[in-house]
Protein backbone atom coordinates (compact mmCIF):
# COMPACT_ATOMS: atom_id res chain seq x y z
CA UNK A 1 0.00 0.00 0.00
CA UNK A 2 2.89 2.27 0.74
CA UNK A 3 4.43 1.69 -2.81
CA UNK A 4 0.93 2.20 -4.22
CA UNK A 5 0.82 5.35 -2.85
CA UNK A 6 4.23 6.49 -3.69
CA UNK A 7 5.35 6.74 -0.11
CA UNK A 8 7.86 3.57 -0.62
CA UNK A 9 9.95 3.02 -3.61
CA UNK A 10 9.06 0.13 -5.34
CA UNK A 11 12.01 -2.59 -5.34
CA UNK A 12 10.78 -3.60 -8.89
CA UNK A 13 8.65 -2.82 -11.35
CA UNK A 14 6.11 0.91 -11.09
CA UNK A 15 3.10 2.10 -10.18
CA UNK A 16 0.97 4.39 -12.19
CA UNK A 17 -2.32 5.97 -11.01
CA UNK A 18 -4.32 7.66 -13.84
CA UNK A 19 -1.37 7.64 -16.85
CA UNK A 20 1.43 8.91 -13.88
CA UNK A 21 4.46 7.43 -12.49
CA UNK A 22 3.71 7.87 -8.73
CA UNK A 23 6.94 7.75 -7.64
CA UNK A 24 8.38 10.14 -9.69
CA UNK A 25 5.85 12.51 -10.61
CA UNK A 26 4.18 12.27 -7.06
CA UNK A 27 2.98 15.75 -6.62
CA UNK A 28 1.21 15.02 -9.99
CA UNK A 29 -0.55 11.35 -9.41
CA UNK A 30 -1.62 11.90 -5.47
CA UNK A 31 -3.77 14.87 -6.42
CA UNK A 32 -6.11 12.52 -7.66
CA UNK A 33 -5.36 9.95 -4.76
CA UNK A 34 -7.28 9.12 -1.46
CA UNK A 35 -5.39 7.44 1.25
CA UNK A 36 -6.67 5.75 4.19
CA UNK A 37 -4.09 4.24 6.24
CA UNK A 38 -4.14 0.91 8.17
CA UNK A 39 -2.69 2.82 11.37
CA UNK A 40 -4.48 5.99 12.90
CA UNK A 41 -3.03 9.23 10.75
CA UNK A 42 -5.44 11.41 12.37
CA UNK A 43 -4.11 14.93 13.46
CA UNK A 44 -4.90 15.04 17.04
CA UNK A 45 -3.67 18.66 17.07
CA UNK A 46 -6.56 19.71 14.99
CA UNK A 47 -10.67 19.13 16.27
CA UNK A 48 -12.34 17.16 13.58
CA UNK A 49 -14.39 19.70 11.22
CA UNK A 50 -10.93 21.51 11.34
CA UNK A 51 -8.29 18.68 10.08
CA UNK A 52 -10.55 17.27 7.14
CA UNK A 53 -10.37 21.06 5.83
CA UNK A 54 -6.45 21.54 6.51
CA UNK A 55 -6.11 17.84 5.00
CA UNK A 56 -8.29 19.47 1.96
CA UNK A 57 -5.98 22.52 1.52
CA UNK A 58 -2.98 19.91 0.84
CA UNK A 59 -4.45 18.80 -2.41
CA UNK A 60 -5.10 22.66 -2.72
CA UNK A 61 -8.65 22.59 -2.11
CA UNK A 62 -9.47 26.00 -0.58
CA UNK A 63 -11.07 26.43 2.76
CA UNK A 64 -14.55 27.65 1.72
CA UNK A 65 -15.11 24.52 -0.44
CA UNK A 66 -13.43 22.09 1.46
CA UNK A 67 -15.49 23.52 5.08
CA UNK A 68 -18.13 22.68 2.74
CA UNK A 69 -17.35 19.11 1.27
CA UNK A 70 -16.43 18.28 4.67
CA UNK A 71 -19.69 19.25 6.85
CA UNK A 72 -21.31 16.67 4.05
CA UNK A 73 -18.82 14.12 4.42
CA UNK A 74 -19.02 14.02 8.30
CA UNK A 75 -22.93 13.84 8.03
CA UNK A 76 -22.77 10.87 5.65
CA UNK A 77 -20.53 9.04 8.39
CA UNK A 78 -22.63 10.06 10.85
CA UNK A 79 -20.29 12.17 12.58
CA UNK A 80 -22.13 15.95 12.14
CA UNK A 81 -22.45 15.96 15.66
CA UNK A 82 -18.64 15.56 16.74
CA UNK A 83 -17.38 18.60 14.37
CA UNK A 84 -16.03 20.58 17.21
CA UNK A 85 -14.61 17.62 19.04
CA UNK A 86 -10.79 16.65 18.73
CA UNK A 87 -9.34 13.06 18.10
CA UNK A 88 -9.35 12.21 21.78
CA UNK A 89 -12.69 12.54 22.49
CA UNK A 90 -13.60 10.00 19.40
CA UNK A 91 -13.83 5.79 20.02
CA UNK A 92 -12.11 4.42 17.31
CA UNK A 93 -15.04 3.29 15.18
CA UNK A 94 -15.32 7.17 14.55
CA UNK A 95 -11.90 7.63 13.85
CA UNK A 96 -11.82 5.19 11.44
CA UNK A 97 -14.91 6.70 10.30
CA UNK A 98 -13.14 9.87 10.07
CA UNK A 99 -10.20 9.07 8.77
CA UNK A 100 -11.74 7.42 5.58
CA UNK A 101 -13.74 10.98 5.75
CA UNK A 102 -10.77 12.71 5.32
CA UNK A 103 -9.72 10.52 2.39
CA UNK A 104 -12.94 11.54 0.39
CA UNK A 105 -12.49 15.32 1.06
CA UNK A 106 -9.96 15.82 -2.19
CA UNK A 107 -12.85 14.20 -3.87
CA UNK A 108 -10.28 11.39 -5.56
CA UNK A 109 -10.70 9.24 -8.74
CA UNK A 110 -8.63 6.05 -6.66
CA UNK A 111 -9.03 5.48 -3.20
CA UNK A 112 -7.34 3.52 -1.10
CA UNK A 113 -8.36 2.04 2.31
CA UNK A 114 -6.27 -0.52 3.98
CA UNK A 115 -8.04 -2.70 6.45
CA UNK A 116 -10.56 0.05 7.12
CA UNK A 117 -13.07 -2.03 9.00
CA UNK A 118 -10.72 -4.20 11.50
CA UNK A 119 -11.93 -4.32 14.94
CA UNK A 120 -15.35 -1.99 13.94
CA UNK A 121 -18.55 -3.17 14.98
CA UNK A 122 -20.90 -3.86 12.57
CA UNK A 123 -22.83 -1.01 12.76
CA UNK A 124 -19.95 1.04 11.90
CA UNK A 125 -18.89 -1.65 9.27
CA UNK A 126 -22.10 -1.18 7.36
CA UNK A 127 -21.98 2.48 7.00
CA UNK A 128 -18.38 1.99 5.99
CA UNK A 129 -19.55 -0.55 3.49
CA UNK A 130 -22.80 1.68 1.98
CA UNK A 131 -19.75 4.44 1.78
CA UNK A 132 -17.62 2.41 -0.35
CA UNK A 133 -20.42 1.24 -2.36
CA UNK A 134 -21.71 4.72 -3.09
CA UNK A 135 -17.81 5.97 -3.99
CA UNK A 136 -17.95 2.81 -6.43
CA UNK A 137 -21.06 4.00 -7.86
CA UNK A 138 -19.45 7.32 -8.59
CA UNK A 139 -16.61 5.84 -10.43
CA UNK A 140 -14.06 5.71 -8.18
CA UNK A 141 -11.91 3.02 -8.17
CA UNK A 142 -11.67 1.31 -4.47
CA UNK A 143 -8.47 -0.46 -3.52
CA UNK A 144 -9.38 -2.10 -0.38
CA UNK A 145 -7.18 -4.60 1.36
CA UNK A 146 -9.14 -6.87 4.11
CA UNK A 147 -8.59 -9.80 6.11
CA UNK A 148 -12.76 -10.19 5.90
CA UNK A 149 -13.91 -12.83 2.66
CA UNK A 150 -17.02 -11.46 3.69
CA UNK A 151 -16.17 -8.17 3.38
CA UNK A 152 -14.01 -8.48 -0.28
CA UNK A 153 -16.82 -10.88 -1.82
CA UNK A 154 -19.76 -8.28 -1.21
CA UNK A 155 -17.82 -5.48 -2.31
CA UNK A 156 -15.47 -6.10 -5.04
CA UNK A 157 -15.60 -6.57 -8.33
CA UNK A 158 -12.17 -8.30 -8.78
CA UNK A 159 -10.26 -10.36 -5.66
CA UNK A 160 -6.85 -10.14 -5.24
CA UNK A 161 -5.72 -13.11 -3.02
CA UNK A 162 -2.11 -12.03 -1.56
CA UNK A 163 -0.13 -14.20 0.60
CA UNK A 164 3.40 -14.17 1.89
CA UNK A 165 3.81 -11.57 -0.91
CA UNK A 166 2.32 -12.88 -3.68
CA UNK A 167 -0.77 -12.74 -5.98
CA UNK A 168 -1.96 -16.40 -5.57
CA UNK A 169 -5.19 -15.96 -8.23
CA UNK A 170 -7.04 -12.43 -9.11
CA UNK A 171 -10.50 -12.71 -10.39
CA UNK A 172 -14.13 -11.74 -9.43
CA UNK A 173 -15.35 -13.13 -6.77
CA UNK A 174 -18.19 -15.57 -8.38
CA UNK A 175 -15.44 -16.47 -10.50
CA UNK A 176 -12.48 -17.61 -7.83
CA UNK A 177 -15.44 -19.47 -5.72
CA UNK A 178 -16.24 -21.45 -9.30
CA UNK A 179 -12.95 -22.50 -9.85
CA UNK A 180 -11.84 -23.37 -6.92
CA UNK A 181 -14.11 -24.90 -5.00
CA UNK A 182 -16.99 -25.85 -7.37
CA UNK A 183 -20.75 -24.51 -7.49
CA UNK A 184 -22.45 -27.35 -5.32
CA UNK A 185 -22.74 -26.81 -1.47
CA UNK A 186 -19.69 -27.57 0.53
CA UNK A 187 -20.37 -29.50 4.31
CA UNK A 188 -18.41 -27.79 7.03
CA UNK A 189 -17.80 -29.71 10.62
CA UNK A 190 -18.19 -26.30 12.46
CA UNK A 191 -18.30 -28.37 16.45
CA UNK A 192 -17.36 -31.92 16.38
CA UNK A 193 -20.59 -33.66 15.40
CA UNK A 194 -22.29 -30.70 14.09
CA UNK A 195 -22.08 -30.84 10.48
CA UNK A 196 -23.06 -27.54 8.32
CA UNK A 197 -24.40 -27.39 4.61
CA UNK A 198 -24.03 -24.05 3.11
CA UNK A 199 -22.85 -22.72 -0.17
CA UNK A 200 -18.76 -21.92 -1.15
CA UNK A 201 -17.97 -19.00 -0.39
CA UNK A 202 -14.34 -16.85 -0.90
CA UNK A 203 -13.07 -17.41 2.88
CA UNK A 204 -13.10 -21.70 1.36
CA UNK A 205 -11.26 -20.55 -1.52
CA UNK A 206 -8.69 -18.04 0.71
CA UNK A 207 -7.83 -21.06 2.52
CA UNK A 208 -7.51 -23.72 0.26
CA UNK A 209 -5.47 -21.35 -1.90
CA UNK A 210 -3.59 -20.52 1.29
CA UNK A 211 -3.95 -24.01 3.04
CA UNK A 212 -2.07 -25.57 0.09
CA UNK A 213 0.56 -23.28 0.00
CA UNK A 214 1.33 -23.67 3.68
CA UNK A 215 1.78 -27.25 3.33
CA UNK A 216 4.01 -26.78 0.41
CA UNK A 217 6.11 -24.21 2.37
CA UNK A 218 5.97 -26.99 5.65
CA UNK B 1 9.73 17.13 -5.86
CA UNK B 2 10.13 20.21 -3.74
CA UNK B 3 8.49 23.18 -3.77
CA UNK B 4 7.92 26.13 -1.80
CA UNK B 5 3.90 25.30 -1.43
CA UNK B 6 3.99 22.38 -0.06
CA UNK B 7 6.33 23.50 2.81
CA UNK B 8 4.53 26.97 3.23
CA UNK B 9 1.24 24.31 3.30
CA UNK B 10 3.33 22.24 6.49
CA UNK B 11 4.54 25.49 7.89
CA UNK B 12 1.43 27.01 8.81
CA UNK B 13 -0.02 23.44 9.93
CA UNK B 14 2.47 23.80 12.58
CA UNK B 15 1.90 27.45 13.02
CA UNK B 16 -2.05 27.32 13.58
CA UNK B 17 -1.61 24.46 16.33
CA UNK B 18 0.95 26.98 17.79
CA UNK B 19 -1.49 29.65 17.34
CA UNK B 20 -4.87 27.95 18.56
CA UNK B 21 -2.79 27.42 22.18
CA UNK B 22 -1.10 30.45 22.00
CA UNK B 23 -1.18 30.80 26.11
CA UNK B 24 0.31 27.12 26.29
CA UNK B 25 3.26 28.70 23.63
CA UNK B 26 3.78 31.53 24.97
CA UNK B 27 4.41 30.54 28.16
CA UNK B 28 6.78 27.43 26.28
CA UNK B 29 8.70 29.77 24.51
CA UNK B 30 9.31 32.91 26.41
CA UNK B 31 9.22 31.81 29.94
CA UNK B 32 12.08 29.88 30.02
CA UNK B 33 14.81 32.67 28.36
CA UNK B 34 13.37 35.03 30.89
CA UNK B 35 13.87 33.47 33.59
CA UNK B 36 17.21 33.37 32.89
CA UNK B 37 17.82 36.32 32.23
CA UNK B 38 16.46 37.52 36.21
CA UNK B 39 18.53 34.97 37.40
CA UNK B 40 21.38 35.15 35.73
CA UNK B 41 21.36 38.85 34.68
CA UNK B 42 20.26 40.55 37.93
CA UNK B 43 20.97 37.79 40.31
CA UNK B 44 24.57 36.64 39.17
CA UNK B 45 24.81 39.85 37.97
CA UNK B 46 24.39 41.96 41.27
CA UNK B 47 27.93 40.30 42.61
CA UNK B 48 30.06 39.94 39.39
CA UNK B 49 29.70 43.46 38.17
CA UNK B 50 32.09 43.63 35.06
CA UNK B 51 33.57 40.76 32.65
CA UNK B 52 36.85 41.64 30.73
CA UNK B 53 36.87 40.37 27.14
CA UNK B 54 40.72 40.77 25.79
CA UNK B 55 40.76 44.58 26.03
CA UNK B 56 37.04 45.54 26.39
CA UNK B 57 35.07 45.04 29.67
CA UNK B 58 31.15 44.57 29.93
CA UNK B 59 29.00 44.24 32.74
CA UNK B 60 28.25 40.86 33.22
CA UNK B 61 24.46 41.49 32.90
CA UNK B 62 25.14 42.48 29.13
CA UNK B 63 27.57 39.45 28.80
CA UNK B 64 24.72 37.15 30.35
CA UNK B 65 22.16 38.22 28.47
CA UNK B 66 23.96 37.87 25.28
CA UNK B 67 24.95 34.55 25.91
CA UNK B 68 21.59 33.76 26.95
CA UNK B 69 20.49 34.41 23.34
CA UNK B 70 22.45 31.29 22.54
CA UNK B 71 21.09 29.26 25.30
CA UNK B 72 18.04 30.41 24.31
CA UNK B 73 18.56 28.99 20.57
CA UNK B 74 20.26 26.10 21.86
CA UNK B 75 17.00 24.65 23.93
CA UNK B 76 14.26 25.93 21.76
CA UNK B 77 15.57 24.56 18.77
CA UNK B 78 17.09 21.21 19.41
CA UNK B 79 14.09 20.11 22.17
CA UNK B 80 11.17 21.43 19.40
CA UNK B 81 13.00 19.47 17.05
CA UNK B 82 13.99 16.04 19.31
CA UNK B 83 10.88 15.79 21.42
CA UNK B 84 8.42 17.51 18.77
CA UNK B 85 9.47 15.80 15.69
CA UNK B 86 9.60 12.33 17.48
CA UNK B 87 5.82 12.99 18.58
CA UNK B 88 4.88 14.02 15.22
CA UNK B 89 6.64 11.05 13.34
CA UNK B 90 5.98 8.13 16.34
CA UNK B 91 2.76 9.00 17.61
CA UNK B 92 0.84 11.20 15.76
CA UNK B 93 2.32 10.25 12.27
CA UNK B 94 1.81 13.41 11.06
CA UNK B 95 4.51 13.12 8.73
CA UNK B 96 3.19 9.66 7.18
CA UNK B 97 -0.56 11.52 6.90
CA UNK B 98 0.98 14.29 5.12
CA UNK B 99 3.73 12.36 2.58
CA UNK B 100 0.83 10.69 1.01
CA UNK B 101 -1.14 13.54 -0.21
CA UNK B 102 0.75 15.40 -2.97
CA UNK B 103 2.84 16.92 -0.27
CA UNK B 104 6.30 15.19 -0.72
CA UNK B 105 8.20 13.57 2.79
CA UNK B 106 10.78 15.93 1.45
CA UNK B 107 8.86 18.74 1.69
CA UNK B 108 7.02 17.89 5.20
CA UNK B 109 10.57 17.96 6.30
CA UNK B 110 11.45 20.87 5.11
CA UNK B 111 8.66 22.77 7.06
CA UNK B 112 9.99 21.00 9.97
CA UNK B 113 13.19 22.16 9.85
CA UNK B 114 11.89 25.75 8.94
CA UNK B 115 9.04 25.56 11.59
CA UNK B 116 11.06 24.46 14.53
CA UNK B 117 13.97 27.10 13.45
CA UNK B 118 11.08 29.86 13.30
CA UNK B 119 10.11 28.98 16.77
CA UNK B 120 13.54 29.14 18.39
CA UNK B 121 14.19 32.65 16.61
CA UNK B 122 10.76 33.88 17.91
CA UNK B 123 12.23 33.02 21.65
CA UNK B 124 15.36 34.52 20.64
CA UNK B 125 14.09 37.59 19.50
CA UNK B 126 12.32 38.15 23.09
CA UNK B 127 15.59 38.20 24.50
CA UNK B 128 16.97 40.44 22.36
CA UNK B 129 14.29 42.61 22.54
CA UNK B 130 14.89 42.86 26.34
CA UNK B 131 18.48 43.06 26.18
CA UNK B 132 17.86 46.12 24.47
CA UNK B 133 15.32 47.75 26.22
CA UNK B 134 17.47 47.70 28.96
CA UNK B 135 19.58 49.33 27.29
CA UNK B 136 22.45 46.59 27.21
CA UNK B 137 22.57 45.56 23.80
CA UNK B 138 23.36 47.79 20.50
CA UNK B 139 20.28 48.24 18.72
CA UNK B 140 21.50 47.96 14.83
CA UNK B 141 23.85 44.98 15.96
CA UNK B 142 20.62 43.36 17.61
CA UNK B 143 18.44 43.57 14.94
CA UNK B 144 21.61 41.88 12.82
CA UNK B 145 21.79 39.22 14.78
CA UNK B 146 18.13 38.21 14.35
CA UNK B 147 18.72 36.69 11.12
CA UNK B 148 21.93 35.30 12.34
CA UNK B 149 19.86 33.35 15.27
CA UNK B 150 17.32 32.09 12.43
CA UNK B 151 20.61 30.42 10.50
CA UNK B 152 22.03 28.99 13.43
CA UNK B 153 18.60 27.32 14.96
CA UNK B 154 19.12 25.31 12.08
CA UNK B 155 22.25 23.65 13.58
CA UNK B 156 20.24 22.56 16.35
CA UNK B 157 17.45 21.85 14.71
CA UNK B 158 19.40 19.76 12.81
CA UNK B 159 20.58 17.83 15.24
CA UNK B 160 17.08 17.52 17.23
CA UNK B 161 15.68 15.95 13.96
CA UNK B 162 18.51 13.63 13.62
CA UNK B 163 18.45 12.50 17.51
CA UNK B 164 14.39 11.73 16.76
CA UNK B 165 15.56 10.01 13.81
CA UNK B 166 17.86 7.57 15.59
CA UNK B 167 16.17 7.00 19.14
CA UNK B 168 13.92 4.06 18.95
CA UNK B 169 12.25 5.21 22.07
CA UNK B 170 11.49 9.04 23.33
CA UNK B 171 13.07 7.99 26.04
CA UNK B 172 16.38 7.49 24.34
CA UNK B 173 15.97 11.37 23.48
CA UNK B 174 17.69 12.03 27.01
CA UNK B 175 21.28 10.17 25.81
CA UNK B 176 22.71 13.17 23.57
CA UNK B 177 20.31 15.81 25.58
CA UNK B 178 22.62 14.68 28.75
CA UNK B 179 25.77 14.03 26.94
CA UNK B 180 26.19 16.90 24.35
CA UNK B 181 23.13 19.51 24.97
CA UNK B 182 23.39 20.30 28.36
CA UNK B 183 27.61 20.44 28.36
CA UNK B 184 27.00 22.59 25.57
CA UNK B 185 25.01 25.06 27.99
CA UNK B 186 27.70 24.89 30.85
CA UNK B 187 31.07 24.79 28.71
CA UNK B 188 30.01 27.03 25.28
CA UNK B 189 31.12 30.53 27.21
CA UNK B 190 27.58 31.88 27.97
CA UNK B 191 28.37 32.22 31.83
CA UNK B 192 32.18 32.75 31.59
CA UNK B 193 34.60 34.39 28.84
CA UNK B 194 35.93 30.99 27.60
CA UNK B 195 39.45 32.08 27.94
CA UNK B 196 38.65 30.70 31.70
CA UNK B 197 38.69 26.95 30.61
CA UNK B 198 41.91 24.90 30.49
CA UNK B 199 43.05 24.76 27.05
CA UNK B 200 41.80 21.50 26.20
CA UNK B 201 38.17 22.44 26.93
CA UNK B 202 38.58 25.35 25.09
CA UNK B 203 39.24 23.17 22.05
CA UNK B 204 37.08 20.98 23.00
CA UNK B 205 34.70 24.01 23.39
CA UNK B 206 34.95 25.75 19.74
CA UNK B 207 34.72 22.40 17.93
CA UNK B 208 30.58 22.37 19.97
CA UNK B 209 28.64 24.68 17.68
CA UNK B 210 27.34 26.92 19.94
CA UNK B 211 30.69 28.69 21.01
CA UNK B 212 30.52 30.30 17.49
CA UNK B 213 27.26 31.20 17.80
CA UNK B 214 27.45 33.22 21.09
CA UNK B 215 30.83 34.60 20.15
CA UNK B 216 29.17 36.09 16.87
CA UNK B 217 25.94 37.51 19.31
CA UNK B 218 28.34 39.41 21.61
CA UNK B 219 30.28 40.24 18.77
CA UNK B 220 26.65 42.48 17.26
CA UNK B 221 25.64 43.12 20.46
CA UNK B 222 28.07 43.92 22.51
CA UNK B 223 31.05 45.00 20.41
CA UNK B 224 33.12 42.15 21.62
CA UNK B 225 35.98 40.89 18.87
CA UNK B 226 34.79 39.56 15.95
CA UNK B 227 36.30 35.44 16.01
CA UNK B 228 36.43 34.70 12.21
CA UNK B 229 37.10 30.73 12.86
CA UNK B 230 32.97 30.84 14.31
CA UNK B 231 31.83 31.28 10.54
CA UNK B 232 33.45 28.43 9.30
CA UNK B 233 32.54 26.50 11.98
CA UNK B 234 28.78 26.77 11.89
CA UNK B 235 28.79 26.44 7.90
CA UNK B 236 30.34 23.08 8.60
CA UNK B 237 27.87 22.23 11.05
CA UNK B 238 24.80 23.60 9.33
CA UNK B 239 26.24 21.48 6.41
CA UNK B 240 26.45 18.32 8.18
CA UNK B 241 23.48 18.19 9.74
CA UNK B 242 20.55 19.53 7.38
CA UNK B 243 21.39 16.89 5.08
CA UNK B 244 22.15 13.95 7.42
CA UNK B 245 19.36 14.64 9.82
CA UNK B 246 16.86 14.85 6.77
CA UNK B 247 18.13 11.59 5.29
CA UNK B 248 18.21 9.91 8.87
CA UNK B 249 14.21 10.71 9.31
CA UNK B 250 13.81 9.92 5.54
CA UNK B 251 15.34 6.28 6.67
CA UNK B 252 13.32 6.01 9.75
CA UNK B 253 10.13 6.94 7.78
CA UNK B 254 10.63 4.74 4.65
CA UNK B 255 12.02 1.29 5.53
Amino acid sequence: MNCISGFYPATSGSVSILDTDVYSHPKHARMHLGVCAQEDTLDSDFTVLDQMVRYGTYFRVPVKEGRSRSLALLERFGLDGRRNDLVEQLSGGMRRRLQVARALVSQPKVLILDEPTTGLDPEVRRILWDVIAEERSRQVAVLLSTHYMEEAERLCDFVAILHQGRILDCASPSDLIAKHIGTGEVEEEIRKGVRWKRPPNLEDVYLKLTGSHLEQTA
Amino acid sequence: MTGWWGIRCVWLRYFDVYRKSLFYSVVTTFVEPTLYLIAFGFGLGGIIQTVHVGDIEVSYRQFIFAGIVGQTILFQAFFEAAYGSFIRMYYQRVFQAIATTPITLSEVLWAELIWDASKATFASSAVLVIGTFMGDFNPIGAIIALPLCFACSFIFVGLGLFVAARSRTIEEISYPQYLLIFPMFLFCGIFFPMESLPKVLQWIAWALPLTSVVSLVRTLTLGLPFQIQALPILLIWLLVLIPWSRRAMTRRLIK
